[in-house]
């Protein structure tokens, strides 16, 4: 027989894991993150809710779960078990929506407090009536937990009435699901009817592959078919390597026709004296609690891996993403470092300017038009980039992601920054050139403008600006014009490299807010390895 | 744990359910039924055949889409019934169904739809579409006389209760066990059918007769009725069998019972999914027997209500839509109203119309993200303009007609001003470097136009052109005007050397030679006047100052007034010529980019407009 026996270091290797957990985010909407954002919601759930609580507090109330398909007749049977009625039980579909917690009133402050389902509300004052329910939506009565206490369970045994698993109330579903999990006791309510269904078999396949203390109840039978029916439910569960887990059966009666009182007590008295032995008996108690919370324990091996796997599913998306944009972006930098080289910006107005020059157009005139030309190139090579990204994005799932897809329009603005960047580029040129006409003789100064006007043909034209070349050296001398051009063309590369550099930026910045790291993958299996050391 | 949590319940393990149900059944029905048929009996061959067809297509995937597992039978889709052209035959009571002039003209149309937009979207998108088409025809050429209603629902609602009660006696084998009915059963109300029920897959073994009564053999003549499986129990195969035979039926009859009517299965998978398909949907809620007397208004209440948020018209007041009841099949208690309206529905003949009608609506609703636009589309005018004009931006027709503009009051200037003037310039420009003298168009420039502004232009003409579109139209925009740039930018820089001012001379005004002789004259005054004046002085000449002063006083002065007044009036054909020289590169510019671009997406928008109407034509709003 296990015993449970808890040292602090596993409890404390188990803090550390769930707060490795809870810290693993899935933003990248991969085929697979909606389950392992469940898959974590789940694990966080019931480290929270049960695990963290049970070892750290092995004298607690056993906690019964009692769940199931709508109506099975959940909230009848746990009236019935507790001898009154303190879950509202009737003929609309779901019927509960605020699960029910009942215990002795001595174990009250075990769950009044927030030890265990820390995240959900609790009240004690009975809802008057479902009806208003509907009618207040926003108060979220899912989020809700209502603590009853009654004399007649025994101490050191609690039951939960969860809502259904099944019905069209997905708020319903899920926090069933968070319920059960919660749970020292499954048990699993099902019916004549029902039986077969496949959603509650999920659950108990489930339930089997953590290896929980698990109880099925057969419900709502008629007394006709009850040994037919029973008979072939057990032969389900046989099928399902479930065989050995505890099967109670109860009749449907007149009493229990929906909504209205309570089963008589021998309906389901082999249930409760179940139930109170498994809770009074210490060696019983001590089988279920370790049962349960090793199963828990146990099925951490096989879902932390797949946590870590989808975490590093969601790093490796997010770096082909990544890639994408930078190697459109280098390939788009390097076109237009070659199109600089080759003087392509001295072409359209810019030529024309340039053919006009001096006698038809002035050097600022000339100047304007090479700006002109070169932001056109800049922005071009932007939008190209962008546009390149976009097609890569496209055969991304993740990149559907809201954050990146709903990109604001910055065409226009990224124009804007180009052009700011451009007119600082001309300044500082435009400074160079003032700069090397001071240096010269006072008499024979040329014109600052037209000099920066030639310098920045002479960078941007390419070949077909070889003239404006021979025209500096003639104006400022062929050792200015070199350290003019040395100067002007490491400014341009500069300015380049960083327009460039800051619209990648631009365009990773929303997927670097995401926050996805390689971090949580080894993370989650480093604190998995440590407990599984401390256990 | 996550299979409850998980919305999509159809992605658990098959389950551990016993096939054994599915062998068991047949053999019993056969022998409580099996005289009747004999309709049917001709054909056996034939049906092994459908049969051996439509169980090889149930092998395939589940649920995949919104609609009702269309996907589960598209083999059997694409190869319609092949018993039908075999039938001909066979004698034949039953007329073949006709679609009215609204359906036709919605089927042709999404035919068509179909057909214009292969080309565009993946065949995945439109198979949807065709499987209707093909459903649609399928059904035409079987019985109109007939209509196939099936009875669905969870398992335990007592779908062959109710059943074998239509029936009037025991087709179907219920009991406690679940899941009770393994394979479908048909049951026909009068012959002609048989070509119906093998569109359905269901072999002769299951097809039974209702008992005889001549009263409910007249009320609900013309019904097929189909006994589904489950389509909720772990048992997978019985999901399909579902899935497949509720994609052929004209009708359904929802069974739920008090239990189950709200379970997420039945509202999430079927009946939201299914809303448009509310005037060919009973639903009915079984089993009121276990319900306390004020108990099943109650619950019927609830379930109109979960059918109204499920987004299903309910057919009451007179309005078409599904049809709600509550009934007992055990105490019989409303089964004679489900059979009164069962018989009404049947007596109309419009179920299969109205379902195919409704597939069309399902499958246009379906098709609506890669059709239709809530945007106003196409190219407007200024999107248009401005593409011209950053292609004259390109090829750099505003610096030319400026250049152009002065080179000629430059020109005139010189051409007017004072000779002294003249040789004043002419002395300084021996100084200057003369590059910027060489006459425009003197090299032919390769690559004279800005390539990035031509790709820029490109770009954002298309842009303009495709927002708003639908996605995979959006993209045929874009190539279409990608594939009209390549060579855009060689072409220019060959038009632009050809579009250019005309060589030679430009034009002069009539006033020119004029004022050249103006000018000149000033300048013989001032020489006259100066000649005059040191003939005097010299003493050649009487002394006589006035005269001379005044003609050279004249010349000094009319020599500037006349330049300045020549370069005032040389303004205005300077201008002139300048904009021409703009114009016919602007214009040359924009008529190649509209040939080589604009045309092209402007034919793909058309297209574009082509489908859409066709698609309003389906939805049946456009028309």
């Amino acid at each position: 027989m296990v015993t449970l026996d808890v040292r602090p270091q596993l409890i404390d290797a188990l803090s550390a894991l769930r707060d490795r957990v809870a810290a693993a985010r899935f933003p990248l909407p991969l085929a697979g993150a909606p389950r392992a954002r469940a898959n974590r919601d789940e694990l966080l759930a019931q480290l929270d809710d049960y695990l963290v609580p049970r070892l750290r507090e092995p004298e607690a109330p056993l906690l019964a779960v009692v769940g199931g398909s709508t109506g099975a007749g959940k909230s009848t049977l746990v009236n019935s078990l507790v001898g009154r009625r303190v879950s509202e039980a009737g003929v609309l579909r779901p019927t509960t929506r605020t699960p029910v917690l009942v215990c002795h009133p001595e174990d009250h402050h075990w769950f009044s407090g927030m030890r265990v389902l820390p995240d959900l509300t609790r009240v004690w004052v009975p809802q008057q009536d479902p009806g208003d329910e509907l009618l207040l939506p926003g108060e979220d009565p899912a989020r809700v937990l209502r603590v009853e206490t009654t004399e007649t369970l025994p101490r050191g045994l609690a039951l939960l009435d969860a809502p259904d698993i099944d019905s069209l109330v997905a708020d319903n579903r899920v926090l069933a699901a968070e319920l059960i999990c919660a749970a020292d006791i499954w048990i699993m309510v099902t019916t004549a009817a029902r039986y077969a269904d496949a959603v509650p078999w999920h659950l108990l396949r489930t339930a089997k592959e953590y290896d929980v203390t698990l109880v099925t109840v057969l419900d709502r039978v008629p007394h006709q078919v009850v040994s037919e029916v029973s008979r072939q439910y057990g032969a389900l569960l046989t099928k399902a390597g479930l065989g050995h887990v505890p099967r109670f059966t109860v009749p449907e009666l007149p009493e229990s026709a929906w909504g209205g009182g309570l089963l008589p007590a021998s309906a389901v008295a082999p249930l409760r004296t179940w139930l109170v032995h498994q809770a009074q008996d210490p060696a019983a108690r001590q089988h279920v609690m370790a049962r349960t919370a090793y199963g828990v324990l146990d099925s951490l091996k096989a879902r932390m891996p797949g946590l870590a796997s989808a975490a590093a599913a969601q790093y490796a998306a997010a770096l082909r993403l990544t890639s994408a944009v930078e190697s459109a972006y280098d390939s788009e930098h390097a076109r237009v470092r070659g199109r600089l080289q080759s003087g392509a910006v001295l072409a359209g107005d810019a030529l024309k300017r340039w053919r006009a020059f001096p006698l038809d157009c002035s050097a600022g005139e000339l100047l304007d038009a090479l700006a002109e030309s070169l932001a056109a190139l800049l922005l071009c090579a932007v939008t190209a980039a962008d546009e390149r990204v976009d097609e890569a994005w496209r055969r991304e799932p993740a990149a559907a992601a809201p954050s990146l897809r709903d990109r604001d329009p910055t065409t226009e603005s990224a124009e804007h920054r180009i052009g700011l960047a451009v007119r600082r580029w001309r300044r500082e040129l435009e400074e160079y050139a003032e700069d090397e006409v001071r240096n010269l003789d006072r008499s024979a100064a040329p014109d600052p403008d037209v000099v920066a006007a030639l310098v920045a043909t002479a960078l941007l034209g390419g070949r077909r600006a070889r003239s404006a070349g021979e025209r500096l050296a003639e104006r400022v001398g062929a050792h200015g014009a070199l350290r003019l051009r040395d100067r002007g063309e490491r400014l341009l590369a500069d300015h380049l490299n960083r327009v460039m550099h800051s619209e990648r930026e631009r365009r990773l910045a929303p997927l670097d807010a995401l926050d996805v790291h390689p971090e949580p993958q080894a993370e989650l299996i480093a604190a998995l390895s440590v407990l599984q050391k401390e256990r | 744990m996550t299979a409850i949590t998980d919305q999509d319940h159809d992605q658990g393990h098959t389950e551990p359910a016993e096939d054994g149900a599915a062998e068991s059944v047949p053999e019993e029905a056969e022998a409580s039924g099996g005289g009747s048929d004999e309709a049917v009996e001709p054909e056996e061959g034939e049906h092994a055949r459908v049969d051996d067809d439509t169980a090889g297509a149930d092998s395939g995937t589940g649920w995949d889409d919104g609609l009702i597992a269309r996907r589960v039978n598209e083999a059997a889709g694409e190869q319609p019934v092949p018993a039908v052209e075999s039938q001909a035959s066979v004698p034949q009571t039953a007329t073949t169904l006709a679609y009215d002039g609204a359906l036709r003209s919605r089927l042709d149309a999404l035919r068509e739809l179909v057909g214009l937009s292969r080309t565009r979207l993946d065949s995945r998108t439109l198979a949807e579409a065709g499987r209707v088409l093909d459903e649609a025809a399928a059904r035409r050429r079987l019985s109109g006389q007939h209509t196939v209603v099936a009875l669905a629902g969870a398992t335990g609602s007592g779908k062959s209760q109710l059943f074998n009660a239509l029936a009037g006696v025991t087709i179907s084998e219920t009991g406690v066990r679940r899941p009770t009915t393994a394979a479908p059963i048909a049951c026909s109300w009068s012959d002609g059918a048989a070509s119906l029920i093998d569109r359905l897959g269901i072999p002769p073994r299951l097809r039974r007769r209702p008992a005889q009564h001549a009263d409910a053999e007249g009320q609900l003549r013309g019904l097929v009725l189909v006994d589904l499986p489950d389509h909720d129990s772990a048992a997978l195969q019985h999901r399909e069998q579902v899935d497949r035979v509720l994609a052929l039926v004209d009708a359904v009859i929802w069974v739920v019972d008090p239990e189950k009517y709200a379970d997420a299965m039945l509202h999430e998978r079927y009946l939201r999914p299914m809303a448009g398909h509310a005037e060919v949907m009973f639903v009915v809620l079984n089993q009121t027997d276990r319900l306390p007397g004020e108990a099943t208004d109650q619950v019927l209440d609830d379930l109109r209500r979960l059918l109204d948020e499920d987004g299903i018209a309910l057919g009451e007041y007179g309005e078409p839509g599904a049809t709600v009841l509550a009934l007992s099949a055990l105490t019989g208690d409303g089964v004679g109203e489900l059979r009164e309206a069962l018989g009404q529905f049947v007596a109309e003949r419009g179920a299969a119309a109205r379902r195919i009608s409704a597939d069309i609506d399902a499958a246009a609703w379906w098709l609506r993200p890669v059709y239709a636009t809530s945007r106003r589309t196409g190219l407007s005018e200024e999107a248009r303009d401005e593409f011209a004009a950053r292609l004259a931006d390109a090829v750099g027709a505003t610096a030319a007609g400026e250049a152009a503009e002065r080179a000629w009051l430059r020109n005139a200037n010189r051409a007017c001003g004072t000779p002294w003037l003249r040789l004043w310039r002419w002395c300084q420009d021996r100084h200057e470097p003369p590059t910027g003298r060489l006459p425009l168009r003197a090299q032919a420039d390769e690559e004279a136009t800005a390539r990035q502004r031509v790709e820029q232009a490109v770009r954002t003409v298309a842009e303009r052109a495709s927002g708003g579109l639908p996605t995979p139209w959006a993209q045929a925009v874009r190539e279409a005007a990608v594939r009209g740039s390549q060579g855009l930018s060689e072409a220019l820089d060959e038009l632009a050397a050809r579009a250019g001012l005309p060589p030679g001379r430009p034009p002069r005004p009539g006033w020119w030679p004029a004022a050249v002789l103006v000018q000149a004259s000033m300048t013989l005054l001032q020489v006259v006047g100066g000649l005059w004046l040191v003939g005097q002085i010299v003493g050649v000449m009487a002394p006589n100052l006035g005269v001379p002063v005044l003609l050279m006083v004249a010349g000094i002065i009319g020599g500037p007034l006349v330049e300045w007044s020549c370069r005032m009036a040389a303004r205005g054909p300077a201008r002139r010529y300048g904009m021409e020289a703009e114009r016919r590169l602007r214009e040359a510019a924009a008529g190649c980019g509209r040939a080589r671009v604009l045309d092209p997406v402007a034919a793909e928008l058309l297209r574009y407009r082509e489908v859409r109407e066709q698609y309003g034509r389906v939805t049946g709003v456009g028309v």
